[in-house]
């Protein structure tokens, strides 16, 4: 088998084609041709996966050479669109397609960016959790250049996301995403969370290292996962119960274990000891206004930042103060009884026992309290572990949330009750506990530890958007109207895609009362997202995306969205574009590293046809829509992930000129190399094109937030939610004046405690009013589970992906629990109709035991209908069976992945 | 003497399908080959259920079947244990694959392509015309490992000369070497943990172990 003698070598790259990376790579080339990737075994001991990739990485050598890519721009010649229109789609150049894309920004800047409703007649939607972002070069610059853009337009946020836990996560501890210290831990609750399948590279070796070492993770979930399979035990709960599971599980400890917890932590670190006053608020100090404790040592009310003190948790106490209620609210109180926020806990949670509980969710009762106590004695309460030279507390113990549970209604409950948990225990923001990852609505977003400053009443400040009556934002500045709706959300570059964004969607067919008229973006931009997909109710984001007037898509092949779009433009795909991009420190998911720093991505091989790299078709834009000096110097402040002008080193663009692709990336590249160095170096592309990447040390303390709470003597907010109560309070004020009274609902969810609703009921009674039907008649729950393989990927359309994921079970159907699929008539491989209230699908049944018998699962997202490749699947999805309600929208402005359906045999199976 | 096997660790491995994709590049296998995979495989009744990821190929088994019934003595076997297939040697009958009880042999007869409608530039230079109508397995990257040896270093301590699916895995699930090492990193592991070999009752004495609490 001797051949010519080939020509082979490597080049080092990157992978964040989900959100758990990026993960760092090397591209076989051989003549000229990618044909391989492995791990960047060099960055082995430097990064968490061990220089690895996992399997979707493998899949972008076909894409680079899929046959079915578009490789040159096209335009439009059907006016009309539709799901059964053929777009027409013709070959242009790409001076014809930018200049027309150009031309119509010049109108739009000509006529002030905004349209009648103040709403931006730019809007732009991208996918994947931000990791668009890392491929998309120098376009954020344009972006920010053009003026205001609107990127209310979701096309997964909100259903498909962990939502609650990013808004509320952030407010309580720095936490846009959750995660155990899984190389410290040894115990896990896991509801739903399905890290073998999310959580990356470096979420999969820390888990199988954990296994090795002989962790216990308890899988609660309606189904056998990929997570449940490689778990300690599964327990099937029944869906969208998880929030009674875990009331039970802190009623437990508090009402059996109270003496064991971590008291010391209670008293210092949380608001336990904060006296409660009448209207529900905070006791303060008639002085001072700060909140008030019960001093056992003084046996007196004090301030809770007294020196000195020892704060109660339990007992009614005699005290005066002052009370502080919403807008200007103001009590005097004179010796009444008051009791600390963990007397009211216990209170609160009194009648949440194991045994209601397990009716609830289908659990025994029994499993619950040994939960309950299995979660307290791994907790090693009083236990301690030095890192960095630090001695903290060492409390290996974690609680985390899976999708469908940490959002839509009882979103907020199982965020709160998770993170009441770890505190209950002491195992907040600690070595081995529960920690939060990185910061989106805070800043810095770097390092959320920066974002810890001292805040009201001895907790962390946080940019809750204004609810007061001078500084509310009533008139919404985009159409999710994020800000105006959703004090939580904050008013970061992230707040708008994590506002409600169905909403956006929903006033495209139903205006809202009392509210700014629901226009339609003069120009719409897609990027590496299709929502028409990936959103819920497809079929009607389907109709309303054909009635955009103007829509450009970047388009790597023809798509369901695409199939809509006015022009289409080819970019360069993730082997043939060139960024610089931060890695390390602590990110999404279990990315929290010993490093940090800069690694690029670089074309491997010569990019295919006319595709153009991102950077370029950016500049051009900027230029030719006569924004490149405000392009360029978005660029110089920071906007392609580093400012230019570093320290003593400036390497500033010409603001007036247009930069090629490589000298862009090359100034980048020598900024990061001087902020990484303190100046020493000035490293340029050449550089980063050969190594790939550079690192410093980002010390481990930096992952546990608690170590800065302690140096500046702040609290997590919590168990009370006082600030929670009082802008509700206040948001119900504001919008009642307006005369809106559609969002009451979601501002019931305001409350100092949550306590318990009946959430899967709140499914049931909203389907049935809504679509007028006997719920009896749709008698199993949807639910859905993560595809590792498909992913945030964008790689629906490669062949190698489709054909290795087809060796995991659910890839191919419908999964029913086995015996209740017999009950049906149905066995493995019959076709059938799934049908919800709202809409059908069908698919192939899979049989499986590992299934709740109430409930049957569809995995990932599919049914699509023009993508090359992936519209043979014949993979149904349940995007098209979820109605998009705002009875089934909860405060944050989330909804959850949850249907009911009737499933029934097709006849002769077709 | 030398005799090279792997191991699979069940409590580590998470049916990602990493090992098959990286097989496939390494190997260039045509579609629907997968010389390396994983099975998702459950047992028991809900809801006392498990699931379990396997991971299967060929296990270079010291009494191989394939050897015994092949004809053209296409299919041998090394001293270092691998099996191997001589393509110019096979007449691709096809016993072998009824043979193996593993179902780890596959046959093309033709040229694959992942979409009809083109052929790509990466499959045309990697195409294997050699392997049409004959049999073709896993070779636990013969090629790699051969490489490797030749420069020194030692399969399944040294990346360049250690299989792709096990520098691929993200489980750290797969580990490759030399058992009769008793200082390898898999005499290491089939010393310190139970184990299990598939169809071992068929007396194939398969090269390929599986690291397993419940194994007797």
């Amino acid at each position: 088998m001797m051949g010519k003698a080939h020509k082979m070598h490597t080049v080092p790259t990157y992978c964040y084609q989900c959100v758990a990376g990026p993960d760092l790579m090397r591209v076989q080339v051989e003549d000229g041709v990618a044909v391989g990737v492995e791990g960047n075994f060099d960055a082995a001991n430097c990064t968490p996966s061990a220089g690895k990739v996992c399997v979707k990485a493998f899949g972008l050598i076909q894409k680079i050479y899929n046959p079915n890519r578009v490789l040159t721009p096209m335009k439009r010649t059907n006016p009309n669109k539709g799901r059964d229109e053929d777009p027409g789609f013709v070959a242009i150049t790409w001076d014809e397609a930018l200049d027309e894309i150009a031309s119509r920004l010049r109108t739009i800047n000509e006529a002030g960016g905004v349209d009648e409703s103040g709403y931006p007649r730019v809007a732009a939607s991208f996918g994947g959790g931000g990791t668009p972002t890392y491929y998309m070069g120098t376009f954020p610059a344009f972006l920010s250049a053009i003026g205001p853009i609107d990127f209310s337009f979701g096309s997964g946020q909100g259903v498909k996301c962990y939502h609650s836990e990013h808004l509320y996560g952030e407010f309580w501890h720095r936490a846009f995403t959750v995660a155990p210290d899984t190389p410290n831990c040894d115990y896990i609750l896991s509801f739903g969370f399905n890290v073998e399948a999310s959580g990356g590279v470096c979420g999969v070796k820390r888990h199988a290292d954990a296994r090795a070492r002989g962790i216990k993770r308890v899988q609660i979930e309606p189904h056998l996962s990929i997570t449940g399979a490689c778990s300690a035990e599964w327990v099937p709960i029944r869906p969208k119960t998880d929030a009674a599971f875990l009331y039970a599980l802190i009623h437990v400890l508090l009402n059996e274990r109270l003496d064991h917890l971590d008291l010391p932590f209670l008293k210092e670190r949380t608001n336990s000891p904060y006296l409660i006053a009448p209207n529900g608020f905070y006791l303060r100090d008639s002085q001072s206004g700060k909140p008030l404790v019960y001093d056992l040592r003084s046996e007196q009310v004090v301030p809770h930042d007294t020196p000195n003190i020892d704060p109660a948790l339990e007992g009614c106490f005699i005290a005066s103060g002052i009370e502080r209620g919403a807008d200007d609210d103001h009590w005097t109180h004179q010796d009444i009884e008051t009791s600390p926020a963990l007397t009211r806990l216990i209170e609160h949670v009194a009648t949440y026992t194991p045994q209601w509980a397990g009716e609830i969710c289908d659990v025994k009762p029994e499993d619950i309290r040994r939960i309950a106590f299995e979660f307290l004695d791994h907790a090693r309460i009083g236990e301690t572990i030095d890192i960095d030279g630090r001695t903290m507390p060492y409390r290996p113990v974690a609680v985390v949330l899976g999708k469908t549970v940490n959002n839509g209604w009882g979103g907020y409950d199982c965020c709160w009750g998770r993170t009441l948990l770890s505190c209950l225990v002491g195992a907040l923001e600690v070595p081995g506990g529960t920690l939060g990852t990185t910061v989106r609505l805070n800043r810095p977003a770097n390092d959320r530890n920066l974002s810890v400053k001292p805040g009201p009443d001895g907790f962390m400040d946080y940019p809750m958007n204004p609810t007061d009556a001078e500084n509310w934002v009533g008139n919404p500045a985009v159409r999710n109207a994020n800000r105006t709706l959703v004090p939580l959300v904050s008013n970061s570059p992230w707040s708008v895609a994590l506002g409600p964004t169905h909403l956006a969607w929903m006033q495209q067919h139903q205006p809202f009362d009392n509210w700014p008229k629901p226009t339609q973006p003069d120009l719409w931009f897609v990027y590496r997202t299709n929502p028409v997909v990936s959103f819920w109710d497809t079929n009607q984001i389907t109709e309303t995306v054909s009635r955009f007037p103007f829509t450009v898509c970047f388009a790597y092949t023809h798509d369901e969205t695409n199939h809509m779009a006015d022009i289409l433009l080819p970019d360069r795909t993730d082997l043939e574009g060139l960024q610089l991009i931060r890695v390390g420190g602590t990110k999404f998911v279990e990315q929290f590293w010993d490093h940090q720093g800069f690694a690029l991505r670089q074309p491997v091989v010569e990019a295919q046809g006319e595709s153009k790299d991102m950077t370029w078709i950016a500049t051009e834009l900027a230029r030719r829509s006569g924004v490149l000096e405000k392009y360029n110097n978005a660029i110089n402040r920071g906007a392609a992930g580093v400012a230019l002008k570093v320290n003593d080193h400036d390497f500033s663009l010409d603001a007036h000129e247009a930069h090629s692709v490589e000298n862009i990336w090359d100034a980048v590249c020598r900024a990061a190399s001087a902020e990484i160095s303190d100046g020493q170096d000035k490293h340029g592309l050449d550089y980063y094109r050969e190594h790939g990447y550079r690192f410093k040390p980002f010390p481990r303390i930096r992952w546990y937030l608690t170590a800065e709470m302690e140096d500046q003597g702040l609290r997590y907010e919590l168990p009370y939610q006082e600030r929670l109560l009082r802008i509700g309070t206040e948001l119900g004020r504001r919008l009642h004046a307006q005369g809106i009274s559609w969002w009451d609902a979601q501002l019931d969810e305001y409350e100092a405690f949550p306590s318990w609703k009946n959430f899967p009921g709140m499914w049931e009674e909203a389907l049935a009013h809504h679509f007028n039907v006997d719920i009896n008649d749709y008698p199993l729950w949807l639910v859905t589970t993560r595809s590792m393989q498909y992913s945030w990927g964008s790689n629906v359309a490669i062949q190698m992906i489709r054909e290795v994921a087809s060796n995991i079970k659910g890839h191919g159907g419908l999964v029913m629990n086995t015996s209740r699929a017999r009950e049906l008539g149905l066995k493995d491989g019959d076709r059938v109709s799934i049908r919800s209230p709202l809409a059908e699908t069908h698919g192939l049944v899979i049989t499986s035991q590992g299934m709740r018998p109430d409930t049957c699962l569809l995995v990932g997202q599919f049914d699509h209908w023009a993508t090359p490749l992936a519209r043979d699947f014949d993979m149904p999805s349940m995007n098209a069976l979820v109605p998009m309600l705002l009875d089934l929208t909860d405060s944050s402005g989330s909804g959850a992945d949850l249907a009911r359906v009737a499933i029934t045999r097709l006849e002769n199976n077709r | 003497m030398t005799r090279y096997v792997m191991v699979a660790d069940l409590n580590r491995c998470v049916g990602c399908q990493t090992c098959t994709a990286a097989c496939k590049h390494a190997n260039a296998t045509t579609p629907g080959v997968q010389w390396r995979r994983v099975l998702d495989i459950e047992s028991g009744e809900y809801p006392d259920v498990r699931r379990t990821f396997v991971p299967v190929g060929c296990m270079h088994c010291s009494e191989p079947p394939c050897m015994e019934v092949c004809p053209s003595t296409a299919t041998r076997q090394r001293d270092d244990g691998l099996v191997t297939i001589d393509y110019d040697l096979c007449i691709g009958c096809g016993y072998c694959m009824v043979a193996c009880p593993y179902q780890a042999r596959f046959k093309v007869t033709s040229i694959g392509k992942a979409y009809k409608n083109g052929h790509m530039s990466h499959e045309q230079s990697r195409e294997h015309r050699e392997r049409l109508n004959v049999a073709q397995k896993c070779t636990f990257c013969i090629d790699r490992i051969d490489a490797g040896l030749a420069a020194g270093l030692t399969p399944g301590e040294d990346v360049d000369a250690t299989p792709a699916c096990v520098n691929s895995c993200i489980a750290d699930a797969l580990t490759f070497g030399d058992i009769e090492d008793s200082d390898s990193h898999v005499s290491q592991l089939l010393r310190e943990q139970r184990s299990f070999r598939m169809h071992e009752e068929l007396g194939t004495e398969p090269g390929f172990y599986y690291l397993w609490e419940g194994a007797s």
